[in-house]
């Protein structure tokens, strides 16, 4: 292991024992923090009773229709913002008005409209996601380098070929940046949208958890939730390397 | 005698009120190479990239062999002043995307291509990427990318100006090398006085305001041409001669540059 990689390990141990340490010794009540031994042992609990899987499952489904939707759909808006002025014109307004609005407290509208089901979940996840995949997409088409468009038009380039050869390749790390950020937006989603009204779900058990004040079943909620997040933001990285290496220098 | 390969006739181009180029003719005949050198604000690169059809002239008209043409095309290949590669290609996707452009990319335009590869001296770097590369070889791959669809005529804009100046006569050397294996037509623009009299036949000297032809000094040494041939009394001769025709209208633009 390397020196950098220890160092980081290290950090990571010691603050869990830190943690450990305030919540046995320094928090009376266990009410106020959970200690991570705690939370582990909530986790495993909750896993051999199967309540876990569930959660996740409900909270996986939502989370993964909501995110797909919004990045093909954001995608697919972005490229025609960026190829069309005229789309661009129409709507911008809405995209910057709705992109600067909290939408999230919409949620309690989304339930009334699609149900306590994970269609409100999915849609919550959509206005999250959907905006900042738009916006890099958008971005990332046109700020394509003017010389390399001028390069293939020197060969007589068509407009579907400079978009097809420059444009798209040059917007990827773009549109994989907007993909990223939109995980823990999505995540975000998620969480509050069932926080709002669920019958299942990791939001449904951090507020079911929260009203019964068990805080470690809480506290396993969002550290399932921030494993996921970690995870996903690492996967995204990994590709980032594979599929735009020539952004890392 | 046959048609020249190139020919501008009464070129003129106006950005707004400014002529920035004023009735050029001009006549190149095949297999020549032609620099073109003037003082910045002349309209060279302007010039250029109105006979590549990346712009427009306002009146006037170019031709290729006897074809006038208007638009960008595969009969001229261009190489730009920054080699302009596509980052996510290796160097054989960046040289063969003149031939994927016009439709033509098969297997012969492959080999060919590999072929042009190894004559710019980068045989078995045909997988790298441009940022594994240095930026004489990143030149090297912008002149195979223009070579790649057999052009008629090759268009340089300044392709040595951003390398130091070991590797630049370096490139020069390499360029005549290259150039007397095919003997394209080439027209080359430089603010490099001595880069003009070394690579061509003749040189064709820009004077400003507005953009024009002041003079054509045809370049009579012999090749092929080394690079020791810089310290030869002629080849100073030439250079002293086009510098002072052009002096006085660089000295003017310095000065209203700094205004």
């Amino acid at each position: 292991m390397s020196q950098r990689s220890l160092t980081s390990l290290l950090s990571i141990v010691g603050g869990l024992l830190i943690w450990e340490a305030v919540s046995r010794f320094g928090v009376d009540n266990a009410l106020f923090l959970a200690a991570p031994s705690q939370i582990a042992y909530a986790i495993w609990k909750l896993g051999v009773s199967g309540d876990l899987w569930r959660h996740i499952y409900i909270s996986g489904v939502e989370f993964i229709i909501g995110y797909l939707i919004a990045a093909a759909l954001g995608i697919a808006i972005g490229l025609l913002m960026a190829e069309s002025e005229r789309a661009k014109r129409i709507l911008q307004p809405w995209i910057s008005g709705i992109y600067a609005t909290p939408t999230i407290a919409l949620a309690p509208l989304f339930l009334l409209w699609l149900g306590i089901g994970i269609w409100s979940k999915v849609l919550v996840v959509i206005t999250l996601v959907i905006f900042t995949i738009i916006i890099n997409t958008e971005v990332g088409l046109r700020t394509t380098s003017t010389r390399l468009i001028e390069m293939l038009k020197s060969f007589g380039a068509s407009r579907s070929q400079i978009f097809w050869k420059v444009s798209l390749p040059s917007a990827m790390p773009f549109v994989l940046a907007g993909l990223k950020l939109g995980i823990g937006r999505g995540l975000i989603g998620v969480v509050v949208a069932e926080l709002f009204g669920s019958r299942a779900g990791l939001g449904q058990l951090i507020s079911a958890s929260a009203d019964s004040f068990n805080m470690p079943n809480l506290f396993a909620a969002v550290v399932i939730l921030a494993s996921a997040g970690i995870a996903m933001t690492a996967g995204f990285t990994w590709l980032e390397k594979i599929l735009v290496p020539w952004t890392n220098d | 005698m046959a048609a020249p390969k190139l020919t501008v006739s009464g070129l003129t181009k106006k950005f707004g009120e400014l002529l920035a180029l004023n009735d050029i003719n001009l006549a190149i005949e095949d297999g020549e190479f032609i620099s073109i050198v003037g003082p910045s604000g002349c309209g060279k690169t302007t010039f250029l990239r109105i006979v590549a059809g990346l712009e427009h002239s306002s009146d006037g008209e170019v031709r290729i062999d006897s074809e006038v043409v208007k638009a960008a095309g595969i009969d001229r290949g261009f190489v730009f002043q920054s080699d302009n590669l596509l980052p996510w290609r290796t160097v054989l996707a960046n040289a063969m995307i003149g031939p994927e452009v016009s439709r033509t990319a098969n297997a012969e335009a492959r080999s060919r291509t590999i072929d042009l590869l190894k004559l710019v001296g980068l045989g078995g770097f045909e997988n790298y990427f441009p940022r594994q590369l240095s930026g004489g070889m990143r030149q090297r791959v912008n002149l195979a990318r223009a070579l790649a669809i057999d052009p008629k005529v090759l268009l340089m804009d300044e392709p040595f100006a951003a390398l130091d100046a070991q590797t630049r006569e370096i490139m020069q050397t390499e360029l005549i090398r290259i150039w007397e294996q095919g003997r394209k037509t080439v027209l080359f623009v430089t603010h490099q006085i001595d880069e003009a009299v070394f690579l061509s036949d003749r040189v064709f000297v820009f004077a400003r305001r507005p953009g024009r032809i002041r003079e054509i000094v045809k370049i009579d040494l012999p090749r092929p041409r080394a690079l020791s041939l810089k310290r030869t009394p002629e080849f100073v001769g030439y250079v002293d001669r086009i510098w002072k025709m052009i002096e006085e209208d660089v000295r003017e633009s310095v000065l209203v540059d700094k205004e």
